[in-house]
């Protein structure tokens, strides 16, 4: 599936694929969003602008972002980490537990995982545009999941077959329009033209009619 | 509640139940009360399994009460598993049942003079014992089929599975939930081996006729109640996230931040996390006709379990917890949610703690015994503790003994207990609290109730490198504490970031027993619990080298972090000085 190895490496062939849901469809696509998938963005700005621009988070969304995960490592303050060319970044509402609370941004127990914590090195990055992996948990699938789906997202050929194989077939019920580079194509047409040992990445977009 | 129901099963002609005022133990509830009764009066030389051990089952302060989220209840004893005082905590019906029934705790003690299997019937009327061998052997869904068609379905039930029956040192003491299913398990430390051992299969509970609890100042306890919901409601913890995932939503961040113990402790990232994660889980279960989001007791309102169903819509277990998915899945290194499941489900029905065993599983397939990511193989080896072959015998007393056997070296243990789903390496604060907790390794000694709400020992400075052992100390001593209430320990959450939620918690327990308790009586009463326990566990043997880490945690690095556990061991010998 689209893990963070999965970005292209330079510009390659896509294939464009978009799908037309009828009604909500995040739940549908809830394991992608965990998994990760790839946006192409600006890079070289810190987490905070970087939800607010990129991912057009709003104050209460960013308050509601409890936790974040900037390359496997928690982070403490979204102004100074830095978004870079290839990073991860998940993002996760407040956790429960004893290590829930640990992980949150500048908690009380962050002292708990200081061993993992995410620190600037000093090191410049590049700015410009990039590729950056996002990862949506729990109540941010819906209210950030959305708008990435629609502005398009690039997972591998094989992250796309596997997960349209593992689909329920109240999935199919409610695409109401497949486009495969523009091509008005179904279900079974879509897995026997994307072929899974391509090097060719799909940029998908969601869309609710 | 006033009164302790103990049950002599050593006494001529049968086990013989007298009901006796609390005395010295009234005012004292759930942990506070099984662990008092334990220290008290249990030799702490003594053979778990023995005469001298007894297994106190007790109700918390406000369970039977109209008090949101009152309904845990405590088992103690002492531990098979690790030898020391234990207190396993437990949700389910029985706990504001008894308390209706007026029961402070039910002790069971002595030892049978026959092998004879006993059954225990207690309503208002009072408290029948009855011999009944035909429940030998049976699993615990089994069990509690047979007593409602012989009880009604107004009951409840406290029972062990074959598990138990067998004093494996992982067994469990399961209560039955809403659905009468035996779905909650005090399930650390082996407490269904001292049930067991006493020739207790079940105790079958029937509050009918009994009222709710009267409080003694019924408006300030309502108006307490009242501020106490709305806290955990408007919580995003409390109010959103367990009840639309469960506790199965920290399996996703926990493997993106590298502390998902994976493949028996040897990684921190599981490549099939997500497909076993509580987001995937919720929408499978709502997919199937199952729930996402229920209760485990009656007056839970966060709601953070579920049911999960198979593949037909038929239920199969109730929603697992993160530990259980954990244990099961990437501690063995399997991604199928159905197999996970089929694993909950025969845990609870064999009557084994979904922790122990999980760990025990991975510690296995280390030794060789099956391939990582095989989950038939780890259906068999449940199927084999079920049923007491050999090897089932070996896997059911735990991690520690099957790595003994087996000759494994990493073997995830602290005083014999298994390890939760948070490696210490990557969260090294809760290593802290796994070495030093009197329970041994415990994911819930330490919770998070707020060290800045209670200000247990006054203000701490979390980035002093002593500030994690500071932590944990206040951790202990409150989550000691809120087990002694009989709460939810999910109400932390709320407490943690609400102190008008605290509050109201406190003036919830001032109302109904009409006392001017405050935050340091709180603190007060977590030191006294730990005090009783860690002096318990002394007169046991204990030493403060059982207070570590198995050495390799020190040496091992842990990908993808590639870190160690570098707490000190005079840092960890400085927990408990207050």
């Amino acid at each position: 599936m689209a893990l963070s190895s999965d970005r292209p490496d330079g510009i390659e062939p896509y294939y464009r694929l978009a799908f037309v849901m009828d009604g909500p469809c995040i739940q549908h696509f809830a394991l992608l969003l965990q998994q990760g998938v790839t946006i192409s963005s600006r890079i070289g700005c810190s987490i905070g602008t970087f939800l607010r621009e990129e991912l057009g988070a709003t104050a209460g969304t960013i308050e509601k972002i409890q936790s974040i995960i900037l390359d496997g490592k928690p982070v403490d303050d979204i102004e100074s980490a830095i978004v870079k060319d290839g990073s991860v970044l998940a993002l996760s509402a407040a956790m429960p537990g004893l290590v829930g609370a640990t992980l949150r941004r500048g908690g009380s127990y962050s002292s708990f995982r200081s061993a993992i914590t995410y620190h600037e090195t000093g090191e410049k990055y590049s700015s410009g545009e990039g590729f950056v992996c996002i990862k949506l948990f729990n109540l941010l699938m819906a209210e950030l999941g959305p708008e990435i789906l629609q502005k398009g997202v690039i997972i591998s050929s094989a992250g796309l077959l596997s997960f349209t194989a593992e689909q329920f077939p109240d999935f199919w019920q409610q695409c109401r329009q497949i486009t495969l580079d523009n091509r008005l194509i179904n279900g079974p047409e879509l897995q026997d033209n994307i072929q899974p040992q391509g090097n060719k990445f799909i940029f998908l977009s969601v869309s609710s009619g | 509640m006033d009164k302790i129901l103990r049950i002599d099963v050593g006494a001529e002609g049968g086990p013989k139940a007298t009901a006796a005022p609390a005395g010295t133990y009234a005012g004292l509830g759930g942990r506070a009360l099984t662990s008092a009764i334990v220290s008290g009066e249990v030799p702490p030389l003594c053979h778990p399994l023995g005469e001298e051990n007894k297994l106190v089952i007790a109700p918390g302060l406000l369970s039977g009460t109209a008090g949101a989220q009152s309904g845990r209840i405590s088992v103690g004893g002492k531990s098979p598993l690790t030898g020391g005082i234990k207190e396993a905590n437990s949700g389910g019906q029985p706990s504001q049942v008894l308390a209706k029934l007026g029961y402070n705790a039910i002790v069971l003690e002595g030892k049978p003079t026959s092998d004879d299997l006993y059954k225990v019937f207690i309503n208002k009327d009072g408290v029948k014992i009855t011999q009944d061998n035909s429940l030998r052997m049976l699993p615990n869904y089994d069990l509690i089929e047979k007593m409602k068609k012989e009880y009604g379905d107004k009951i409840c039930c406290i029972s062990i599975g074959p598990a138990g029956e067998m004093k494996m040192a992982s067994a469990t003491v399961a209560f039955t939930d809403m659905e009468l299913r035996p779905t909650r398990h005090a399930g650390r430390g082996g407490l269904g081996a001292v049930m067991g051992s006493k020739n207790i299969k079940v105790i079958v509970l029937d509050s009918t006729g009994m009222p709710v609890r009267p409080p003694k100042d019924p408006q300030k306890f309502q108006d307490a109640n009242k501020r106490f919901v709305e806290g955990l409601k408007k919580h995003p913890v409390t109010g959103q996230g367990l009840p639309a995932f469960g506790t199965n939503v920290l399996t996703n961040i926990l493997n993106e931040v590298g502390g998902y113990p994976t493949y028996n402790f040897k990684q921190g990232r599981f490549d099939g996390a997500a497909k076993i994660s509580g987001e995937t889980m919720a929408e499978t279960e709502t997919k199937r006709g199952g729930r996402a989001t229920h209760g485990c007791h009656s007056g839970c309102v966060i709601q953070c379990s579920g049911t999960y169903n198979d593949k037909d819509g038929h239920f199969l277990t109730k929603q697992p917890e993160y530990e259980t998915v954990w244990a099961h899945g990437g501690n063995c290194g399997i991604s199928d949610m159905d197999k996970i499941a089929m694993m909950d489900f025969l845990d609870d029905n064999y009557g084994v703690d979904t922790i122990e065993l999980g760990a025990t599983i991975a510690v296995a397939m280390d030794a060789g015994l099956a391939k990582f990511g095989d989950a038939d193989a780890a259906i068999q080896m449940i199927h084999e503790v079920g049923k007491g072959t050999p090897l089932g015998r070996i896997l059911g007393s735990g991690a520690a003994v099957t790595g003994k056997v087996f000759g494994v070296e990493r073997v995830p243990v602290v005083k014999g207990q298994a390890m939760p789903a948070y490696d210490p390496r990557a969260v090294q604060g809760i290593g802290v609290t796994y070495a030093t907790s009197p329970m041994g390794a415990d994911h819930t000694a330490g919770y998070a109730v707020a060290q800045n709400v209670l200000k247990v020992g006054g203000d701490v400075n979390a980035l002093r490198p002593e500030g994690q052992v500071e932590l944990s100390r206040n951790l202990q001593i409150a989550t000691a504490a809120i087990d002694s209430t009989g709460m939810c320990l999910f109400i932390a959450f709320a407490v943690l970031d609400q102190p008008e939620t605290f509050q109201a918690f406190l003036d919830m327990l001032n109302a109904f027993y009409g006392l001017e308790l405050t935050g340091d009586g709180v603190t007060e009463l977590g030191k006294k619990v730990l005090t009783m326990e860690r002096d318990f566990n002394a007169r046991a043997g204990f030493t403060p080298q059982h207070d570590r880490l198995p050495s390799y945690f020190k040496t091992e690095k842990f990908a993808p972090h590639n870190v160690t556990f570098d707490v000190t061991d005079g840092d960890l010998d400085k927990v408990f000085t207050w």
